[in-house]
């Protein structure tokens, strides 16, 4: 008898070193990934490689950019070697200030009300849409999310941006400012993000004997098998390289700054 | 120039070693630096490889001064110095061919250091040296063997990787035997 053929979907090959074995081959295409980190965990130069391997195929990239200016983000991005500006001048990576955005939509307010947020969803589609825009990534979601009061409100914008970029067939990495994820803690900062996400990867330090060693975890992944277990990572000039985690340094979760 | 022998029948015994495998190279502490040059520069001269010199033991600087004073080359070896940054020594060094990781504890950032070097040579064979075992397993202890460091066993370093040696000095003794 011949056994059954498996279905697999079609995948967003990430490029990055040791992710896309740790994925099976990457993430499935369309997905909405949370990459919930502590500060200074390689959270942004993951989503900008993400978008340089994207672009090195030949994809338009956007980057919608919350936490620091654009003028910024470019500057500390373009010492690493795998990040070539001529990406950004040729229109393959777009980079956009989530300040300006707001500028032109008048959404220049503390809070965001439902019509806000429906305003602010219409221009990101269209955006994605007009470029065609495969790969996307918000850094972050949470600086974003700050200005929906309502966690029903918020977990309808994650749905609906993530139904509506799964339609125009983009991948979308939602970058997540956590201060600690315990045994007990959440994935993100309002607890409803990870709901709602078809990933979620982890990223933090692991401390050893005073050293903090960085970390990735895919914790969550929809539409394939991966790996769940802790990776040591390293931010390189050529990007972000992975290894396992030796079992000693997993044992030292207990202690460890991201899980104290 | 200071002189110096080497110790020829090492040679001999490098040529004998199949390419992507792992040696070990026992030494006393006394002929230490003897036996590292005479595995080192035969890599280098006769098999035209280049290579990772990991030290645990001492500051990078330290090392290639020495190699400096026997008329020996290491420019095309690029160090990764375990100790300098975080117990001695400091970072501010006049080579470009050293690498620094805060601690001989991060074998992860170790092994990732290592990768990454040989992702970026332009040499086509490369030894990874590692000197010393014993140092390393101080600071690691029971992890270091239940959880080998070598970079052989990544396949992503496998086509550039050809010989990873690593010193075992015969004192402590009781390190090298717990393998």
């Amino acid at each position: 008898m011949q056994p059954a053929a498996v279905y697999t979907r079609d995948r967003c090959v990430t490029g990055i070193h040791g992710l896309d074995e740790i994925l099976r081959g990457g993430i499935p295409y369309g997905s909405t990934v949370l990459a919930a980190g502590t500060c200074g965990s390689g959270k942004t130069t993951l989503g900008m490689e993400f978008l340089v391997r994207g672009a090195l195929a030949g994809e338009a990239c956007a980057h919608f950019t919350a936490t620091e200016p654009s003028v910024k983000l470019l500057e500390n991005i373009r010492q690493y070697a795998f990040f070539d500006m001529n990406m950004v001048d040729s229109g393959l990576i777009n980079v956009f200030d989530m300040d300006v955005l707001y500028s032109w939509l008048g959404l220049e307010k503390a809070s965001f009300e439902l019509d806000d947020v429906h305003a602010l969803i219409k221009a990101i589609v269209d955006i994605v849409n007009t470029i065609g825009v495969t790969r996307l990534v918000i850094d972050s979601v949470t600086t974003l999310c700050y200005k929906i009061k309502s966690e029903q409100l918020i977990r309808d914008f994650l749905f609906t941006l993530g139904k509506k970029l799964a339609t125009l067939g983009c991948t979308t990495i939602l970058i997540s400012e956590i201060t600690s994820a315990t045994e007990n803690a959440h994935w993100s900062s309002f607890g409803v993000e990870e709901a709602i996400a078809d990933g979620i990867i982890v990223m933090g330090d692991v401390e050893r004997m005073g050293h903090l060693l960085r970390f990735l975890q895919v914790v969550k992944m929809r539409g394939t098998h991966h790996s769940r277990a802790k990776h040591a990572i390293e931010l390189t000039p050529l990007g972000v390289m992975l290894t396992p985690m030796l079992k000693w340094g997993a044992q030292s979760d207990k202690t460890a700054r991201w899980g104290s | 120039m200071m002189m110096f022998e080497l110790d020829q029948r090492i040679a001999e015994q490098l040529t004998e070693v199949a390419l992507n495998s792992a040696v070990q190279v026992r030494c006393g502490n006394s002929n230490a630096f003897m036996v590292t040059a005479s595995t080192i520069i035969p890599l280098m001269q006769m098999f035209e490889m280049g290579g990772v010199y990991i030290s645990a033991n001492r500051g990078a600087v330290e090392i290639i001064q020495a190699f400096e004073s026997i008329g020996m080359d290491v420019s095309n070896i690029q160090f990764i110095d375990l100790v300098s940054s975080g117990i001695l020594g400091g970072t501010d060094v006049p080579y470009s061919n050293i690498h620094f990781v805060d601690s001989p504890i991060m074998l992860e950032s170790v092994l990732l250091r290592t990768l990454y070097i040989l992702r970026t040579t332009t040499s086509v064979r490369n030894f990874v040296f590692l000197d010393s075992v014993n140092a390393l397993a101080i600071y690691n202890e029971d992890v270091f063997w239940q959880n080998t460091f070598t970079p052989s066993s990544t396949p992503s370093a496998s086509e550039k990787f050809s010989l990873l040696c690593s010193m075992c000095q015969t004192k402590p003794l009781h390190w090298c035997y717990q393998t």
